[in-house]
């Protein structure tokens, strides 16, 4: 089948077969092994990208799915030289150890920070709603805190810098974006 | 945000000083975060191809027939192979184990003429793409002549058992005595006997990525390349050198990036094997990458034993004797080491922290229709400190005393050191009473019982539970485990521009070994992080290596790289000390240069020096700057003494733990109301990374006692076949656990314990006291380690105690708003 997408900023053209998973389709033709296949169930979260700006497991979605939308992988998000601030909190704070499901939980946490709905609704961004939040990611290894103490500093940043609007902290994130891609 | 006392010791601090010591975030960190980690998976190898295994889907019956024709028919395939085809091109497995009583055993990469466990593999199919494999795989016709399956570990020991393995009249693969003391005499003495049957539940190390396998053979020159995601590379090769007869200086290992690993990784897997014979047969290579379901029903489960346990008494608290007898489910033995090795270390570790001097046990492990036991983070250890702790609190309650106070009436003096165990364990610890008074005063243990008397008056169940730890880091387990343990291998290499190669025997799953070694390599070479490049995990980069398990990378690897460093040291010391015209003696080196009497030389310049300007290398040296060093303390025992006793550790770590809980009798759900452990793995090279693993530890605890446990039913089919079956804690399940570090040097290189299992080891005992603590005012008891809701709501049933549905409002009064 025929399938058209954008893929990290990138128009994506080619035929698929229909059972192919997006996970497969982004790792297998597309060389982007970021995202992981842990356990193809959709119950731990390591193949989250990010679907038309939501998170979303890539091994429950068919290719075909993602026909016409916008995805955005753990490969558009900062690089080794120039970390995400995201990316650079969870450094500091020993959010990861094997790192496998670590590209899973930076999707998951930038749908989160990035969300609009949730600064508009002027709910704070605190633990108990990041972990709600990020309850669909899996990590075997750190025990959470460390990855809720990471996103608890970008969002609180964030607060800080601009009020309870998102607006600039999201654009200075896409401004990073725009930097490490270009 | 207020800092927690943890958080305040690990602050990150990348000024000054030593690096050994300091918060440093990891040096791997940004390559993983950024999509860069290149695990098993993401190898690719032109021309590979891709394997389905074929598993029983009966727990125990002799396979009739099997017929591979539909399969090597189906689209993309180009190859099956079953048992007997495969067991004519490699050789058996076997257990290896030098133990006269244990019984002999060898099995092929595939199963030949029985099935013993569902999941056990049978045939193999390989094609185009991993799902051409899978749908080929189900067309593998397979017939069995069923036979009745042995489930129970206890039942499979009876007379009359259906048996595993009729050759051996009995399924009890290894019995195990050992006795110190005068037991009888200390039981004939007591005031008191308690005697109590605890059951330890089955549960998975499960590291999110699953094992692999990748291999090619290439015909022309005879050499075997296998990726594996394996924490024993080395070891490994050795396995697939006995399997395949290919020469170990043919063949390469090579692990990449580990998705954890915690002790599952640590076996020779079966399909690791069968992948190589496999790449033997065909001219492409050969991937496996195995799947969830594999991983839960066919790779290593942990833990499962019932232990009877009687202790001896008097009246003022003291334990004079303990009688122990195990029965150690392995499941399936045909793992390489088998589930029998964790059974051992239990046996070696009952009588805790704890100064107990007549003692002994009785092991029996039983094989059953289930998945292989092995190794998990803990290695048996966290069965016999459930089993001590629970003992103690039982003792506690018996005689009225604080749980606490019983302890301190029975721990290990301070002196002497080494102490000498019941089963010829060297303590080289800190102190045990020490330790446990710092936890007292880290959970504000006073203030905890005062507020769980009040919540008690408020009809609340809050529990305390406490537990004392002793772990054997760094072992030797050659006689439990193999042929494997005992020393490391590292080699740094001083390049002519002055960056530094470490490669070292062991192997990271994500413990940070990058950073740390590198901590220890640049204060011996007093270079920065950045010049500094650390390698595991490829066998063709060292001679040999024993990978990473038993927490003792730090001791080993570190104890190595730092020997090797201070060798190219001293030799560019004396190259600097040429250059210079002075006395060898006289040169010191700090932060990247020689310096002698006002004269400075950089480091590079020396460096440089060694490989590319001989005239300025003194004639009694070598040229270049490379070392490679074995370190092996050599206090360690590779066999047990006449007694059975032997010392199987090269250091000892020590830790207590504390956990608060508060219970709800009506759904059997368990908060955690505090979590509390007290540390001590001696040096400590980075706290970043150490509290990383005590907080990754306690998830694993939490998980093991109120959410994980794999089940199967009468007929050996598992229950647990998927994440939705056998939950794992997720964000907003575990609580932060609070650390204070004690640090008693080790009198091993650096200084260093083991660090990594302690809080898998310590919070088990601590979760299980703390729920019968909170239970005991309506009489319930806990002898088991699964605490999942549904066995609190059954204890509380059995208790025979009713929920009153209305009885918050009673107290609260009805608060309608």
């Amino acid at each position: 089948m025929d399938l058209r997408m954008r893929v990290n900023d990138k128009a994506v053209h080619l035929a698929v077969e229909p059972r192919d998973s997006l996970l497969e389709v982004l790792r297998d033709r597309l060389s982007l092994r970021g995202a992981h296949a842990a356990c193809e169930q959709g119950a731990c979260g390591a193949c989250t990208v990010l679907v038309d700006g939501r998170a979303a497991q890539s091994c429950l979605l068919f290719a075909v799915q993602a026909e016409g939308s916008e995805v955005r992988t753990i490969e558009s998000v900062g690089t080794p030289g120039s970390l995400h601030p995201l990316q650079e909190a969870m450094h500091r704070h020993h959010a990861l150890q094997c790192g496998f499901c670590t590209p899973g939980i930076v999707m998951a946490a930038l749908d989160l920070l990035e969300s609009t709905e949730l600064f508009e609704s002027g709910q704070p961004l605190d633990r108990e709603t990041i972990e709600a939040a990020m309850s669909g990611n899996l990590c075997r290894c750190t025990g959470y805190h460390p990855i809720v103490d990471a996103i608890e500093e970008v969002a609180s940043g964030r607060i800080q810098s601009d009020g309870r609007s998102s607006t600039a902290a999201a654009a200075a994130g896409s401004e990073h974006l725009a930097e490490v891609e270009g | 945000m207020t800092l927690t006392e943890a958080e305040q010791e690990t602050a990150t601090d990348q000024t000054g000083g030593p690096l050994t010591g300091r918060s440093i975030p990891r040096v791997e960190d940004a390559r993983l975060l950024t999509g860069g980690g290149r695990f098993l998976a993401d190898v690719q190898i032109p021309e590979m191809k891709h394997a389905a295994i074929v598993r029983s889907r009966v727990a125990h019956g002799r396979i009739r027939n099997i017929d591979l024709a539909a399969a090597l028919e189906a689209p993309g395939v180009v190859a099956a192979f079953d048992g007997r085809m495969l067991a004519t091109v490699s050789r058996p497995l076997s257990h290896l184990l030098p133990i006269p009583t244990i019984k002999p055993l060898e099995w092929h990469v595939l199963a030949t003429e029985k099935v013993r466990f569902v999941g056990e593999p049978v045939a193999i199919v390989i094609a185009e793409s991993r799902s051409s494999a899978e749908d080929a795989a189900e067309l593998v016709d397979v017939e069995y002549d069923e036979l009745t399956a042995v489930t129970d570990a206890v039942a499979a020991l009876a007379d009359g058992s259906p048996l595993l393995y009729e050759e051996w009249d009995s399924n009890d693969f290894l019995s195990h005595e050992h006795v110190t003391g005068d037991v009888d005499a200390a039981f004939a003495a007591a005031d008191g006997v308690l005697s109590e049957r605890i059951t330890q539940h089955r549960v998975i190390g499960l590291p999110l990525e699953g094992h692999g396998a990748c291999a090619q053979f290439d015909a022309s020159t005879g050499k075997l390349l296998v990726y594996a995601s394996n924490q024993q590379p080395h070891n490994l090769r050795t396995v697939l050198s006995d399997v395949t007869g290919v020469s170990e200086a043919r063949i390469t290992v090579i692990a990449p990036d580990m998705g954890g690993g915690f002790g599952n990784k640590q076996h020779f897997m079966r399909e690791e094997c069968l992948i190589a014979v496999v790449a033997l047969q065909v001219p492409f290579p050969v991937s496996w990458i195995q799947d969830r379901y594999e991983s839960l029903v066919s790779s290593v489960h942990s833990r499962e034993q019932v232990h009877d346990v009687e202790i001896a008494y008097r009246s003022n608290g003291r334990v004079l004797g303990m009688r122990t007898k195990i029965v150690a489910d392995i499941g399936s033995p045909e793992l390489y080491f088998t589930g029998a090795s964790p059974a051992l270390v239990t046996t070696s570790l009952l009588t805790g922290t704890y100064d107990i001097r007549a003692f002994s046990v009785e092991l029996h492990c039983a094989v059953t229709n289930k998945c292989p036991i092995g190794a998990y983070r803990g290695f048996g250890q966290p069965q016999a400190f459930v089993t001590i702790e629970r003992m103690m609190d039982l003792l506690a309650e018996t005689l009225g005393l604080d749980p606490a106070e019983v302890r301190r009436r029975n721990f290990i003096p301070d002196e002497p050191r080494p102490y000498v165990s019941v089963t010829g364990a060297r303590y080289d610890t800190g102190s045990f009473p020490a330790q446990f008074e710092d936890l007292l005063d880290l959970l504000g243990y006073g203030e905890s019982r005062s507020a769980q008397e009040a919540a008690r008056r408020e009809g609340r169940f809050v529990g305390i539970g406490l537990a004392s730890i002793v772990e054997a880091t760094a072992p030797n387990l050659h006689s439990v485990a193999g042929r494997f343990g005992g020393f490391e291998l590292a080699s740094v290499t001083v390049q002519p521009d002055g960056h530094v190669n470490v490669v070292a025997g062991t192997k990271s799953q994500g413990q940070g070994h990058a950073t740390f070694l590198s901590q220890l390599v640049g204060d011996e070479l007093a270079l920065p992080l950045e010049m500094i490049d650390v390698q595991e995990g490829d066998t063709a980069l060292l001679a040999y290596g024993m990978g990473t398990w038993g927490s003792r990378s730090a001791v080993m690897a570190g104890g190595a790289v730092i020997r090797a460093s201070r060798k190219l040291r001293d030799k560019m010391r004396a190259i600097a000390a040429n250059m210079l015209q002075a006395d060898t003696a006289s040169v010191e080196l700090s932060e990247g240069m020689f310096r002698s009497a006002g004269a400075e030389l950089p480091f590079v310049a020396v460096a440089n020096a060694a490989y590319l300007h001989p005239f300025l290398v003194p004639p009694d040296l070598e040229f270049g700057l490379t070392e490679t060093v074995v370190y092996d303390p050599r206090n360690t025992s590779y066999f047990p003494d006449e007694q059975g006793a032997m010392n199987v550790a090269a250091t000892y770590a020590t830790a207590a733990g504390g956990v608060v809980v508060e219970v709800d009798p009506a759904t059997g759900a368990v908060a955690i109301l505090d979590a509390a452990l007290v540390h001590d793995c001696g040096r400590v090279i980075n706290p970043l990374i150490v509290d990383g693993q005590i907080q990754g530890a306690l998830a694993q605890a939490v998980g093991a006692i109120l959410l994980e446990e794999i089940t199967y039913d009468h007929d050996g089919q598992p229950q647990t076949v998927s994440l939705l079956d056998y939950l794992v804690p997720a964000f907003g399940s575990v609580p932060r656990v609070r650390i204070r570090h004690r640090e008693t040097p080790s009198e091993l290189e650096g200084g260093f314990r083991g660090a990594g299992e302690a809080g898998i080891i310590v919070m088990p005992a601590a979760l299980v006291n703390a729920v019968d603590d909170a239970l005991r005012p309506i009489g319930v008891r806990v002898r088991q380690t699964s605490l999942r809701p549904k066995h609190v709501r059954r204890l509380v049933r059995e208790a025979g105690f009713r929920v009153d549905p209305l009885a918050p409002v009673r107290l609260h009064g009805l608060n309608i708003s």
